[in-house]
């Protein structure tokens, strides 16, 4: 997986390219327009991550330049504004998500995946990992051809964990990711612990491996096998 | 009390008592010259009775005039005082009682002292007071009649620049963009307080729309370096093994840095709610984004054993969706956040109004709590909740109503 990232402000930029590095994906970064327009002109990548507000440009203009030359690469738009506007210009001229910042790093990188998995997969849209298929359009999870039942909560849950496998992933990007940001849960983390405990029981009840473990109480991690 | 009430009265009262006082001198005068007439009219005839009586050494005739009586009387040895006496007038003719005049004097005729009475009816000297009297009355009653009805014009047309000015103060509000029109006057002073009024509500308006820009900038700006701090975290948080101590600390950072994120987000939603930034309306189906936030907020209810009830009608309204879920959502997190142990909670959907009604642990003052980062007690909220409900509601003419008491909470949106 080849991810670009086009991003001005150093921290982030770095953060970004630190989670998204790993063995099986390429992380490029750009820090102003012009280079980040000679990046994609240059090469091809599964997904664009893109901040609209660039030294010397507009990022809307980089998805402009993408679909004027009839490139297929994934855009996903980061940006501290989030009038309408914006969402709705970047969606139109054909970007495949709009992340507001602040996110968590495994809310973007569940995302990014989404969107490399949608452009990978014509037609049957599955994802498989060790013993686990899930068929993402029935939204249907089955463990070594069992079919095992899950709530909205705890689909979306597993999704994230296998997108950001390997990682820990914070109680607070969980809280996020399930809730929203317009939902306090007021610090009340026991609802991740519940529903984490039932992700764990239904697969290991199905046969798989529990590969899910709490990492220093801080949040939880998908390992990889 | 009115300017021209106020006006009328001190006019009314200065012009009356002018009036009665040049009334009063008016008559006093009229009277004094009238009496000093007849007077000399009695001299008069004094003076003939004593030419006679020198001439003839006898008294004359006693004769009878209908304005004037004469007599004589025999006085002993005693003299009588000459002087004017205000007296009573018989007239013989008409057997009236009328007001008179008399001259009392003496004259000796041929060792014998006589006294001399004139008398003179006054009749018409009252007669023509009375009329100078009701014809100063008269002018008046029509003085005050036209001054009354010259102020109530003049003043309707002079102060209606000021009035038009007041009109616009009164209904002047930061929050519509509408701005207070300049009225133009002949007159000076409403020139001036015109310039003042429109200058002062243009600088208001002015500030007002500076501090908003303000603070929606200031809350973008800080996105930036609140999505730098996440991303640092959840990048520490992949490097190395932490010791239980460090990974409390982590916690604690991530909640506040959460904490955060959520309160910069509402005021940077107001902002944009107040500067009318947010568009983008649709049909939303209130049925959805209700089920949509009891589906999210089931653990809570779950947890604290809250009995649910709900009776959602179908409602479509044409709104911002984002803004429908926030009013639901905040709605709803307060009813359960604010909720004890078993409690309950109700949830109505009508075409009128959503209600939602739950039992509640404190008892709070829903003027005070719509006020910004206004909390009421043992609230975790950042105490912006509330507002945004206000604000979306006032944004789209809903009305948020509050109806409660120490056990029970009702809030609704009427639509």
């Amino acid at each position: 997986m080849k991810i670009l990232v086009i991003e001005d402000e150093t921290g982030l930029r770095d953060s970004i390219e630190a989670y998204f590095t790993g063995s099986d994906s390429i992380c490029e970064v750009a820090a102003d327009f012009s280079s980040a327009l000679a990046k994609v002109s240059l090469y091809r990548y599964d997904c664009v991550i893109l901040d609209l507000t660039l030294p010397q440009g507009n990022g809307l203009d980089i998805v402009r330049h993408l679909k004027e030359n009839g490139r297929d690469d994934g855009v996903l738009i980061i940006s501290a504004k989030n009038s309408l506007d914006d969402r709705l210009t970047g969606l139109d001229l054909g970007a495949d998500d709009y992340l507001t910042k602040p996110f968590h790093l495994s809310e973007l990188r569940s995302r990014v995946m989404a969107i490399v998995r949608r452009r990978a997969f014509n037609g049957s849209n599955n994802l498989k990992f060790n013993e686990i298929d899930i068929d993402l359009d029935a939204k249907a999870v089955k463990v070594n051809g069992t079919a095992v039942k899950f709530t909205r909560k705890e689909y979306s849950l597993l999704l994230y964990f296998i997108a950001n496998k390997g990682k820990v992933v914070s109680k607070s990007a969980i809280a996020e990711h399930l809730w929203g940001d317009s939902i306090d849960i007021a610090d009340n983390f026991d609802f991740i612990y519940s529903h984490i405990k039932n992700i764990r029981k239904k697969l290991v009840e199905a046969g798989a491996k529990d590969y899910i473990q709490a990492a220093y109480g801080m949040g939880y991690k998908f390992i990889v096998a | 009390m009115k300017l021209l009430t106020k006006y009328n009265r001190i006019n009314v009262a200065v012009t009356v008592i002018i009036m009665l006082v040049t009334g009063i001198i008016y008559y006093y005068t009229i009277s004094h010259i009238l009496t000093n007439q007849i007077d000399k009219d009695l001299v008069l005839e004094e003076n003939e009775v004593f030419s006679y009586v020198s001439k003839n050494h006898h008294l004359p005739d006693v004769y009878e005039s209908n304005h004037q009586q004469i007599a004589f009387m025999k006085l002993g040895s005693g003299k009588v005082k000459r002087r004017f006496v205000d007296t009573v007038y018989h007239d013989l003719d008409e057997k009236d009682m009328e007001a008179g005049r008399a001259l009392i004097s003496s004259v000796n005729v041929s060792g014998q002292n006589y006294s001399i009475l004139v008398t003179q009816s006054k009749v018409e000297t009252e007669d023509l007071i009375q009329v100078v009297f009701l014809i100063t009355i008269g002018v008046i009653v029509i003085l005050l009649v036209v001054l009354l009805l010259l102020n109530r014009i003049i003043l309707k047309s002079i102060w209606k620049p000021f009035y038009k000015v007041l009109s616009q103060l009164k209904g002047f509000s930061l929050a519509d963009n509408a701005s207070v029109n300049s009225t133009p006057s002949t007159i000076d002073e409403f020139t001036e307080l015109d310039h003042a009024v429109t200058s002062m509500a243009d600088r208001v308006k002015s500030d007002y729309q500076n501090l908003k820009v303000f603070t929606e900038n200031a809350s973008h700006e800080l996105m930036t370096p609140i999505s730098v701090i996440n991303s640092k975290l959840d990048t520490l948080v992949q490097t190395d093994d932490f010791t239980d101590k460090q990974s409390k600390l982590l916690n604690d950072i991530y909640g506040t840095v959460t904490r955060l994120t959520r309160l910069n987000k509402s005021m940077l939603l107001l902002a944009k709610i107040e500067n009318g930034l947010i568009q983008d309306i649709q049909q939303v189906n209130m049925r959805e984004v209700l089920e949509d936030s009891i589906y999210q907020h089931e653990e809570m209810i779950l947890q604290l054993g809250i009995t649910l009830k709900t009776k959602l009608g179908n409602k479509l309204l044409n709104a911002n969706r984002a803004l429908m879920e926030i009013l639901v959502n905040n709605l709803i997190s307060n009813a359960i956040r604010h909720n004890y142990q078993a409690g309950s909670l109700s949830i109505l959907l009508d075409a009128e109004k959503l209600s939602i009604i739950n039992t509640g642990k404190h008892a709070f003052n829903f003027e005070q709590v719509l006020k910004r980062f206004q909390k009421s007690d043992g609230s975790e909220g950042i105490g912006l909740g509330l507002t945004l409900c206000k604000q979306i509601c006032d944004k789209y003419g809903f009305k948020l109503q509050y109806q409660g008491d120490k056990d029970s909470h009702v809030f609704s949106v009427l639509f």
